[in-house]
């Protein structure tokens, strides 16, 4: 084992968290088991180096870097189920070393071999792995099908742990829909989603809650349908805190090619918010970038040039408020958003900071709050922000195969509180 | 009625990717990101001189694509724009990257102090001094810097000087309150002696001279190398606990095992990780005992921890450098340095105290100095330099 420095205020913070935990509906045992460590139960599509299964897993195995400790949560993870087993498979490895079997079912893992329910809280993590992708171009990884035999597992056994789910709910917003439904009827707390919102922010920016949001563009990079979900949690999580609160989208529209500087030439999306998303950019690709030169590549129309097929993704939602995703690769390399608020505030923008591999220490911030779920049963902000996304990306991409066309969405009429508190990384 | 723009020199060793004066100068000349918008400094760079001019030399295309702003073959004559007399509002020196010979003690002989000379001739002959910018330590030579340092008062121009570190972003965004009780503190950090040890100190010294009782001075430093780093590690000679909380706000700890890609590294996966680690450990006058770690190999970002007098919890962050070493393509730590220069040229009024690098161009060679006498410990009663921190902050957080 490393020499974790484990302080005493990680024991004391551990043991105010576990006294401060809430009971879980038909989950008596957890109490009694205050102070012991949680069991934790990873299910996953695959677990090699640098996939989300290893990098998420291990912060709950060996732990992780917290408010400057290297932070030890009081889990135990006791057994994992792991989909696909490619060439630099490390399931097996890291059960022998840390004590756990790696079970040939989802339900095997959760009652560890046993005939009831053996863990506290579950971690899927269904990204990365060789799926098939639809149409659509989105992946068909299996989190639904995890999900429900997770599920199956509780009904069966009269118990219920938190669930935590990776990335998008799924690559359907029905599944997803009906992944929230069964959380909300069996009364666990889920917790979903990407590392953007609660990574560190530069500049550290919050919008304040109930305010007026004028329009939101955010700049994102990577492909579908993997980096357009991180870049469209990003955007919801900023834009959340509008007016009262989320009240779903009305339509959507993604186009590509030309269409997306047109739409800017017409107004659709601003140049303006545009340029102060690039201004927090440390990635800048423009023609200066052979010789670092700190161009302002908006204004000065470099765009069309360096970007051989950018995307927009249009989201209108049902208040009113409307907000654009640019994906720009070949112009940046990071995640910007700017945002035009009402008022005294004006343009407000922020990078979310991806800190670089093989750390990610990114997703530590995700991990802390994965784990404070597991301990107090609470999730820190809620599922349906990570159910409108999932709704969007696949709305978005269905427009994009239906010629580009504007989709209606009824469907996604989700409605949420944001956190009152922010739960982004600011420690 | 409108202020016309203060007109700059700049007085550079070279320009090509990545050099210091690149990322300086070309911020004033194309702007660059700032606040959410991409910001034109309200100032016109109008004379340029380029000391070498090494393959990938950019310098003379800059002149051509900028006609506003003149290459001149002296400083005497940048400075005068080719007149006889000062013909600048401001002075901006990059004495960074080149070739220059090494002297035995492992020192790079930027001339720093030839420039500084050069330009206060001009001050001197022109009867009018202007506010001027030192890139880095004053000078690898302690007693030309203290030179340089006590002619900037003597003249009373306005003189800045010293590394993005203490400007750049903190990850998290944190300020030592002024006037803290300070136990001990602790960098980590990466790259060579006579370097990047200048930054990592600059790092330590923005944090504690907010301590009570403010700066003092440095009585002593003793510099540890290879074994016995090692030695002194075990021995205790600095905090393990704020060694520990310093590399846990890395954000590029080396994996000290394979098939792991973020874990706390044993002393043996240290010992086997980092070849050749440095330690500059110093006491200040107040009695305040500061350690400066350098371990290539094992991280490639600077980190601060400190220990504070009535609370068990450590005061840590990282000073983010967003590195153009694949990780990035601009060096964005250089826009905060380049925006307080920017309000000195604009107020006349240096933003933060020269005596801070003045202190931290001692330490370093102090640093050099311990290691070149066997690792020894140096006295240091020249160092006994004071200052009063800013009251507000001036690193980036907007």
């Amino acid at each position: 084992m490393p020499n974790l420095p484990l302080t005493r205020r990680n024991f004391l913070k551990t043991g105010a968290a576990v006294a401060a935990a809430l009971p879980l509906a038909g989950a008596p045992e957890l109490l009694a088991a205050a102070g012991a460590p949680k069991r934790v139960a990873i299910i996953t599509t695959v677990f090699r180096y640098l996939s989300h299964g290893q990098h998420i897993g291990d912060r709950f195995i060996v732990g992780y870097p917290w408010e400057g400790e290297w932070h030890k949560p009081n889990t135990q993870v006791v057994a994992m189920y792991v989909d696909q087993h490619p060439d630099g498979d490390l399931s097996a490895e890291r059960g022998k070393e840390f004590g756990f079997k790696v079970y040939p079912t989802i339900a095997e893992t959760l009652r560890c071999g046993g005939s009831k329910l053996a863990v506290d809280a579950v971690l899927i993590v269904g990204e990365h792995g060789k799926y098939e992708r639809n149409e659509k171009g989105q992946i068909l990884y299996p989190r639904y099908e995890f999900f429900e035999q997770v599920a199956k597992v509780f009904e069966e056994d009269g118990r219920v742990v938190p669930v935590y789910n990776d990335k998008a709910l799924s690559y359907s917003f029905e599944k997803a829909s009906k992944m929230v439904a069964t959380a909300h009827r069996m009364k666990f707390p889920m917790l979903g989603g990407s590392s953007l919102p609660v990574t560190w922010r530069l500049p550290d920016l919050e919008l304040p809650l109930g305010c007026r949001i004028e329009d939101a563009l955010m700049v994102g990079v990577g492909g579908s349908d993997a980096m357009d979900f991180h870049a469209l949690e990003a955007l919801q999580c900023m834009v959340e805190r509008r007016g009262r609160g989320e009240t779903g989208v009305k339509s959507v529209q993604m186009v590509e090619g030309d269409a997306v500087w047109k739409a800017g030439a017409d107004g659709r999306w601003s140049k303006e918010l545009l340029d102060a998303a690039f201004s927090r950019s440390d990635t800048p690709l423009g023609p200066g970038d052979t010789e670092s030169r700190p161009e302002d590549l908006v204004a000065d129309g470099w765009l069309p040039k360096l970007v051989q097929n950018p995307a927009a993704y249009f989201i209108e939602y049902r208040d009113g408020t409307k907000a654009t995703l640019l994906m720009l690769n070949g112009a940046l390399k990071d995640f910007n958003i700017a945002v035009r608020v009402k008022g005294t505030q004006g343009i407000q923008s922020t990078q979310f900071l991806l800190t670089p591999e093989p750390n990610v220490t990114y997703s530590a911030c995700l991990a802390h709050g994965i784990e404070q779920m597991f301990e107090t049963g609470v999730a820190p902000y809620p599922i349906e922000r990570t159910l409108l996304v999932s709704g969007i990306l696949e709305a978005c991409l269905t427009s994009k195969v239906q010629n580009h066309q504007p989709l209606a969405t009824p469907h996604l009429s989700v409605s949420y509180r944001p956190p009152a508190q922010s739960v982004y990384c600011k420690v | 009625m409108s202020k016309s723009r203060p007109q700059l020199a700049a007085v550079i060793t070279e320009h090509r990717k990545y050099s210091h004066a690149q990322h300086i100068v070309d911020r004033f000349l194309y702007g660059y990101g700032w606040h959410g918008a991409h910001h034109h400094p309200e100032m016109d760079l109008v004379a340029l001189y380029v000391d070498q001019h090494p393959k990938g030399d950019l310098s003379a295309e800059r002149g051509r694509d900028f006609p506003s702003m003149k290459i001149y073959p002296t400083i005497a004559e940048a400075l005068t724009r080719g007149g006889s007399k000062l013909a600048v509002d401001g002075v901006v020196v990059v004495g960074e990257h080149g070739h220059y010979p090494k002297n035995e003690k492992g020192q790079t002989e930027y001339p720093r102090w030839r420039f500084f000379e050069e330009v206060v001739k001009v001050y001197k002959d022109s009867g009018r001094s202007v506010p001027m910018f030192n890139d880095k330590h004053l000078s690898w030579n302690w007693d030309w810097a203290k030179a340089m340092y006590d002619t900037s008062r003597q003249m009373g121009f306005a003189y800045q000087a010293g590394s993005s570190l203490p400007v750049t972003w903190r990850i998290p965004s944190v300020e030592m309150p002024l006037g803290s009780r300070i136990r001990e503190a602790l960098s980590i950090a990466y790259g060579g002696v006579d370097s990047y040890d200048f930054h990592a100190l600059e790092t330590i010294q923005c944090m504690v001279e907010r301590r009570q009782g403010a700066e003092t001075g440095v009585k002593w430093l003793q510099a540890y190398r290879g074994d016995k780093f090692w030695d002194a590690l075990k021995e205790g000679v600095w905090s393990r606990r704020l060694m520990n909380a310093a590399l846990c706000r890395s954000h590029t700890l080396t994996p000290a095992r394979p098939g792991f890609n973020d874990i706390f590294p044993t002393d043996d996966d240290m010992r086997r990780i980092v070849k050749n680690p440095v330690a500059y450990h110093y006491e200040h006058l107040d009695g305040l005992k500061c350690t400066m770690l350098l371990m290539n190999g094992l991280v490639r970002d600077f980190n601060f921890a400190a220990e504070m007098e009535g609370s068990n919890k450590i005061f840590s962050t990282q000073m983010y450098l967003p590195m153009p070493d694949g990780r990035t393509t601009l060096a964005s730590f250089f826009s905060p340095l380049v925006n307080n220069m920017e309000k000195m040229f604009l107020t006349g009024k240096a933003v933060y105290p020269i005596e801070r690098t003045l202190l931290t161009t001692g330490l370093t060679a102090a640093g050099v100095e311990s290691l070149y006498r066997n690792q020894t410990r140096f006295e240091t009663p020249h160092l006994a330099v004071k200052y009063q921190p800013t009251t507000e902050s001036t690193f980036e957080r907007a």
